[in-house]
């Protein structure tokens, strides 16, 4: 399979060089012209101009470019012998237009100087033609009326002819190289902020100008400068609505049905969405169905696909709106005001059938295999209320927000287990049969008050603060019955069976108070330097207050009534106080050297001093435990960037972080629930708090050359804890676990991830490889019948993926993951390893503006080193009509997993066990879906170009 | 409780005729105007306005390596030049090749300062033939020669505002900038003094001692210029489009500038009291409108200046020459290079920074100095790639033996007098 691929692989890198050669070896088009643009009014050259060149027949834009400091322009790769037309134009400039021919003897033309005319202020003058791209004092400005697409096309459309612009496989845009942190519309966010909302469902008409240029968000660090791309629309296009309204029917009562309505003004934005399926589109809030619902124009794309990995059936029905007004219309990172709030009400029916098999070895022999059989369905309403107020003023931000939820659900959940020992016969079976109803709502507030230093004010003894505050009110309820039954086939004497009700509740109040002064050296130390030492105290306060209420019965076989539960029916109230006071130090070290490179190190060392105080009130007495832990855990990072003007930008960061986990009440003195023999939960009153030390690295890489730019980011982690709290596990032949909890040291972990990306671009095609790797190492300690013992995992993750798009017709896009997993127990001499692969090509085709075809195969491989490899394969089609006038209206046809072969595999390897076997998933299926894309840019229809 | 008022409006009288007995007048009566529009500056190329143009970069050793030239001053055989990146004054020899560095390490902190002691500029103090670099730094001056070698160290004493005082050629006349009149227990601040062996024989334009601390004020660069005339100077006050003019004996306001109204200031703008200590505000919601102007030269019967405006960008006219005589105004950012130059422009004005910060660094023994990076060198070459340009044996050289990386150049240039 993996051959395939490659070969694949090979295939496109000869197409794509072979393209790129041809280009340079033999230009398909062997015309060239130049010339030099004149302000003979100002005598003088005219730099910056924008120079397009249209050919006259149709008036179609060749080519363009921006005058440089000489005045000049010089164009390649013209037809010859055809009527071409040069256009000339500048703010301020009457438009130059000028008819030529390149003679197809000579293959250029020099067209000298030409002369440009100011504008003259008395007449109003009728513009033309707009050039494609123009420079507005910082600002790049591509004009899309100077771009020639389809009437139908969106901003997306347009982004994709621009040569500076590269659109990544995973909507991601970087302009030159360097990656563009926001798309606004008109100066704001728009839905939600994912760009793919404003790009794939604004029409190119009813956009004026895309506008790119830098925004310093950080005043305290300006060179810390994000790229923005505004989106411009048209006047009286401020207003306007798109969406979607579709559904679809097919095989086995698959279905599936989306609405989508979003009404934008200049200063608000509402949107209300709805959907509901049986095809695992997952629907988890307002944002998420908005992104789904673009309309996406006659590019090609390779369609989103129901989530054929996910486990289980899931049919979600979900419904919502959201509702933004801004009270500044053109909102500036100095001034903002907005409100901003949505509602969501989601309700989801889920089944799961899984079966598996777990193997524990239990000392250097003896193994136990857990086989399992589980099945449960699940009913969940979730609803969820939220709002937000933001107000940014000068150097002063507030935000009120406030967020409300309420979960209520039933669930039911039957568990057959078996435990055979090394020989492979069964010794034990526990079955549990489980019904669960709960309702649980959330309340949290939040208010946060940043003030940032004000540089005309530089005598202010307080020149930044900090300040927030937050609570939530958690308010859960919770019934279960459960049944189980234990029967041992080695010694029938402890059969158990028990069938008990739970009755749980709890409330908690959590609240949390943070202080931060940054910036303190002048009110200590006035004007010294102090060797550019700055300060920052700071102060955290979290406060948690909870009580549960839990009332357990047991059916009583011979009255055949439930009885009260006095061990396991108890009231606890816990108060939790976490205080943190701390002081960061913190020295930076700039090197610059003008119009060469721009280096900074910043060094940053935080001692804090955690107190802790749990207090627990319980009607068991045993568990009336107090405890107080204060710890000293200092942080410390450094920062080091290097900014090499006109090569790359690169950022190193090392930092140091602690942290402490404290034992909860469940793990020093729990009330032990006998019902699951196979996992009985004891505690231990002399567990000590685990500290976590933690060393982190991360470099980034920014190109910033313009042509085929290579990003990558890596990071490093490693840890160690002490007192890490551990299983110490004991299992009788019956696989009949206990489980008590002990301090051990030598935990570790050691974690690496990577990312590459790399784009070509060339004249009618582009190819993008994106390469991610993540690597984890973990030694962690345990007990296992009273015998110590390390388990080793070592798991590593690895993607590549290869864009490939020929102008908008055809893209390509070919995937292979790789996943080890890998588990030793040195004391048990038992070693588990297996591998997870998966190649993927996908494959979209445009056969006319209106049909398209997409394609969607992967090959899954799973090998254990215990079991048969499991392969199989999914394979998606689908065909696409679009129709009406405005390709509004969508006919789909699609045949998902052709092959009937999809499979969820359940593969992993953890402590001194592995667990393999299968999940139920979507499997094959046929449907038609029509669907419907209402929109509108201004308040008359699209006006067609 | 009458008597009480009484001395009392009698102190305050005596007070304000006091001021007004020592206060100079500028004298207007020689002054001319000129309307002056930006927007209508003309280009000219090179050889129109500059007689010699000369390229010389400086060395790029390990050693002499600097970022930007913040301020550059010559001496009969080399330039002095203070780089702000580095902290260090360098001095090259005219042909360019590196002579000495002085840096914080050259100069001995003071008593209780923990770090090294760095310095933002410094001063040539020229005698006769000889010249000598004066640094101020921390409680001292250090005096070093063209060798970077210390010569000697004086105590400041107090830190006065003699600092700035500029001596003039006829060896009696001193300008004190900031100049804090004492008559008894009283002091009146003026902009301008003008001393004769220390005696005040003119005092302009006085001020309240906090005006600073009420009002904002967004000055455009060094106030006075020297432009090659001795016992001549130009001053420029905030917020004014006059330029005055110092002489031994009295201060004149030499030339009043009228620009459009459309980006003029109003003329109240100092009263506008809604802007009282909002300044910033205002030239941020008039992005157009002048605040300043500076680098004021009178070379012959040209003026050169540069206008100053809070909204900035390259295609701005702001460098410019307006000749006396005939009237042309001439746009320094649209010069065109021609053999006289090289094919090279002669500021970097438009596409890069230094000229649009800096302006002319100096007018000094008939030449104009400006800055830019090999950067911009490099770029400006690659334009003229494929048109068969010739550079001179020092072009060519830096072109083979250099990067974009190596350290600016100096571009001398002679400006025509008519």
């Amino acid at each position: 399979m993996l051959n395939l691929l490659k070969l694949v692989i090979a295939l496109i890198f000869a197409m794509a060089i072979n393209n790129a050669m041809a280009q340079q070896s033999k230009p398909s088009l062997p015309g060239s012209t130049k010339g030099i643009l004149r302000d003979t009014a100002h005598n003088y050259v005219l730099k910056s101009a924008t120079v397009s060149i249209y050919k006259m027949a149709d008036s179609s834009l060749i080519s363009y470019q921006i005058s440089n400091n000489y005045g000049e322009f010089s164009f390649k790769n013209l037809p010859v012998g055809v009527s071409l037309r040069l256009d000339a134009s500048h703010v301020g400039y009457q438009t130059l237009r000028k008819k030529f021919t390149v003679p197809s003897d000579k293959n250029f033309i020099d067209l000298g100087t030409l002369i440009i005319n100011p504008k003259d202020n008395t007449l109003e003058e009728v513009t033309v033609t707009i050039p494609p791209i123009t420079m507005n004092g910082d600002t790049l400005e591509f004009n899309a009326a100077a771009f020639k697409l389809d009437s139908n096309a969106v901003v997306e459309d347009l982004l994709r002819k621009i040569p500076n612009v590269t659109l990544w496989g995973d909507g991601q845009i970087t302009v030159n190289g360097r990656e563009v942190k926001s798309v606004l519309v008109n100066g704001k966010p728009f839905f939600g902020g994912d760009a793919k909302v404003a790009t794939q469902n604004i029409a190119k008409n009813a956009l004026d100008k895309i506008q790119v240029y830098n925004t310093v968000k950080d005043k305290n660090n300006p060179l810390d400068s994000t790229l923005t791309v505004n989106l411009k629309l048209k006047k009286g296009k401020e207003l306007g609505f798109f969406g979607k309204i579709g559904g679809g029917y097919g095989t086995d009562d698959r279905y599936e049905a989306d609405l989508s309505f979003n009404v934008f003004s200049p200063k608000m934005q509402l949107a209300i969405v709805g959907a509901s399926n049986n095809i695992n589109k997952s629907l988890n809030n307002v944002n998420t169905l908005i992104n789904n619902s673009t309309f996406k124009g006659v590019g090609t794309n390779v369609e989103y696909q129901p989530d054929f990995r996910a486990s289980g059936i899931n049919q979600p029905n979900a419904g919502g709106v959201k509702f933004t007004y801004n009270f500044v219309e053109k909102p500036t990172w100095e001034n903002r005001n907005t409100v901003t709030s949505s509602y969501f009400i989601q309700n989801t029916n889920n089944d799961y059938v899984s079966n598996s098999e777990t193997t524990t070895s239990i000392n250097t022999t003896d193994k136990i295999y857990e086989q399992n059989s589980n099945t449960s369905s699940n009913v969940n309403n979730n609803q969820n209320f939220d709002a937000r107020y933001d107000l940014t003023k000068k150097n002063k931000a507030l935000t009120f927000s406030h967020n409300f939820s309420r979960n209520k659900g039933e669930s039911t959940n039957e568990t057959f287990r078996n435990a055979l020992n090394t020989q492979n016969v069964l010794t034990s079976t526990n079955n549990t049969f489980n019904q669960n109803s709960f309702d649980n709502t959330r309340f949290s507030f939040q208010v946060d008050f940043r003030l940032s230093q004000n540089y005309m004010k530089p005598k202010q003894l307080i020149k930044s603060l900090n300040l927030s505050y937050m609570i939530t009110v958690n308010d859960n309820e919770n019934n279960r019955s459960n049944l189980t039954d234990f029967i041992s086939v080695t010694n029938p004497a402890s059969n158990r069976r028990f069938d008990r009700r739970y009755e749980t509740a709890y409330n908690s109040v959590y609240q949390q108070m943070n202080i931060e002064l940054p910036n303190l050296k002048s009110l200590f130390f006035g004007n010294s330097n102090l060797g550019g030492i700055d300060f920052e105290l700071s102060n955290s306060l979290n406060l948690n207050n909870r009580k549960d209420d839990n009332q357990v019965q047991d059916l009583n076989t011979a009255t055949n009534n439930y009885i009260n539960n006095a061990y396991l029916s108890n009231y606890v109230e816990t108060h939790y106080i976490e205080e943190t006071p701390g002081l960061t130090i913190s020295k930076s070290f700039y090197k610059n050297l003008s119009n060469r490179y721009n280096k900074n190190l910043s060094l940053n060392f935080s001692p804090k001093q955690k107190f802790i105080r749990q207090e627990n009130r319980s009607q068991r007495s045993f568990q009336n435990i107090t405890r107080n832990y204060q710890r000293f855990m200092p942080d410390a990072s450094i920062g080091y960037t290097d900014n090499q003007f006109g090569e790359y930008y690169k950022s190193y960061s090392l930092s140091f972080n602690t942290k402490v986990r404290i034992p909860s009440l469940d793990q020093l003195a729990p009330l032990t629930d006998s019902t699951n023999l196979y996992s009985l939960q004891r505690g231990n009153l002399n567990l000590k708090e685990a500290v976590d030390r933690e060393l982190s690295l991360s470099l980034n890489h920014y190109d910033q050359t313009n042509k085929n730019t290579l990003n990558y980011n890596l990071s490093l982690t490693a840890g160690f804890t002490k007192n890490q709290i551990v299983d110490s596990t004991f299992i009788d032949d019956q696989n009949r676990r206990t489980n008590f909890l002990t301090n051990a040291n030598g935990n570790r972990y050691l974690n690496f991830y990577g990312d590459a990306r790399k784009a070509f671009k060339f004249k009618t095609s582009e190819l993008q490889i994106n390469l991610n790797s993540q690597i984890s190492n973990t030694k962690t300690p345990g007990y296992t019948n009273s015998l110590f013992a390390f388990s080793k995992n070592f798991n590593t993750n690895t993607s590549l993926t290869v864009n490939y798009t020929y102008k908008s017709y055809l893209a390509l896009a070919i995937g292979q993951t790789y996943g080890t997993y890998r588990s030793e127990q040195e004391a048990f001499n038992t070693l588990y390893k297996g591998i997870n692969k998966a190649s993927t090509l996908s494959s979209s085709y445009n056969v006319t503006k209106k049909f398209t075809l997409n394609t969607n195969i992967s090959f899954n491989q799973s090998s254990s080193s215990n079991t048969d490899d499991i392969n199989f394969t999914i394979w998606n089609a689908n065909a696409v009509y679009r129709f009406l006038k405005g390709n509004n209206a969508e006919f789909k046809l699609s045949a998902l997993d052709i092959l009937h072969q999809n499979t969820n595999i359940i593969n992993y390897g953890s402590g001194n066990s592995f667990t393999v076997g299968s999940r139920n998933v979507l499997q094959q299926y046929f449907m038609t879906t029509f669907s419907y894309y209402p929109r509108q840019f201004g308040k008359k229809a699209p006006v067609k170009k | 409780m009458l008597k009480k008022t009484l001395s009392s409006i009698i102190v305050c009288l005596t007070f304000v005729l006091n001021i007004q007995a020592q206060t100079s007048k500028a004298d207007s009566s020689e002054m001319v105007t000129l309307r002056i529009d930006p927007d209508a500056a003309r280009g000219a190329t090179v050889s129109q306005i500059f007689d010699e143009v000369k390229f010389i970069p400086l060395e790029t050793t390990k050693e002499s390596l600097f970022g930007s030239i913040s301020q550059l001053r010559t001496t009969k055989d080399s330039y002095v030049i203070y780089d702000y990146d580095t902290k260090s004054v360098l001095i090259f020899n005219k042909d360019g090749k590196f002579r000495a560095k002085v840096n914080s390490s050259k100069v001995v902190a003071d008593a209780n300062e923990k770090d090294k002691q760095v310095f933002y500029g410094f001063n040539l103090v020229k005698n006769k033939d000889e010249s000598l670099i004066r640094i101020s730094s921390g409680k001292n001056y250090f005096f070093f020669d063209l060798d970077g070698k210390l010569i000697k160290k004086e105590a400041i004493g107090k830190r006065t505002a003699e600092d700035r005082y500029i001596k003039f050629a006829d060896s009696i006349t001193t300008i004190a900038p900031f100049y804090v009149y004492k008559n008894g227990k009283d002091s009146t601040n003026y902009e301008i003094a003008i001393l004769n062996d220390k005696k005040e024989i003119g005092l302009y334009f006085p001020f309240e001692s906090d005006r600073f601390e009420k009002d904002q004020y967004i000055g455009s660069g060094n106030p006075l210029t020297e432009y090659g005339t001795d016992n001549e100077l130009f001053y420029v006050r905030y917020y004014e489009y006059n330029l005055y003019k110092i002489k031994p004996k009295s201060v004149s306001l030499a030339y009043r500038i009228i620009f459009p109204a459309s980006i003029s200031l109003p003329k109240n703008f100092m009263d506008m009291t809604e802007y009282k200590k909002k300044r910033i505000e205002y030239f941020e919601k008039n992005p157009g409108q002048i605040y300043g102007i500076s680098n004021p030269y009178l070379i012959g019967d040209n003026i050169y200046f540069k206008i100053n405006i809070w909204g900035w960008s390259q295609d701005k006219k702001n460098a410019l020459v307006y000749n006396l005589k005939n009237g042309d105004l001439t746009s320094l950012k649209n010069l065109e290079p021609d053999a006289r130059s090289q094919f090279l422009p002669v500021t970097d004005g438009g596409s890069f920074y230094d000229f649009t910060n800096n302006g002319f660094h100096s007018y000094e023994e008939g030449y104009l100095y400006t800055s830019y990076s090999s950067l911009a060198l490099f770029t400006f070459k690659d334009l003229n790639a494929g048109k068969d340009r010739k550079y001179d044996s020092v072009l060519t050289k830096f072109f083979e033996t250099q990067n974009k990386k190596s350290n600016p150049i100096i571009i001398q240039l002679k400006p025509k007098k008519n």
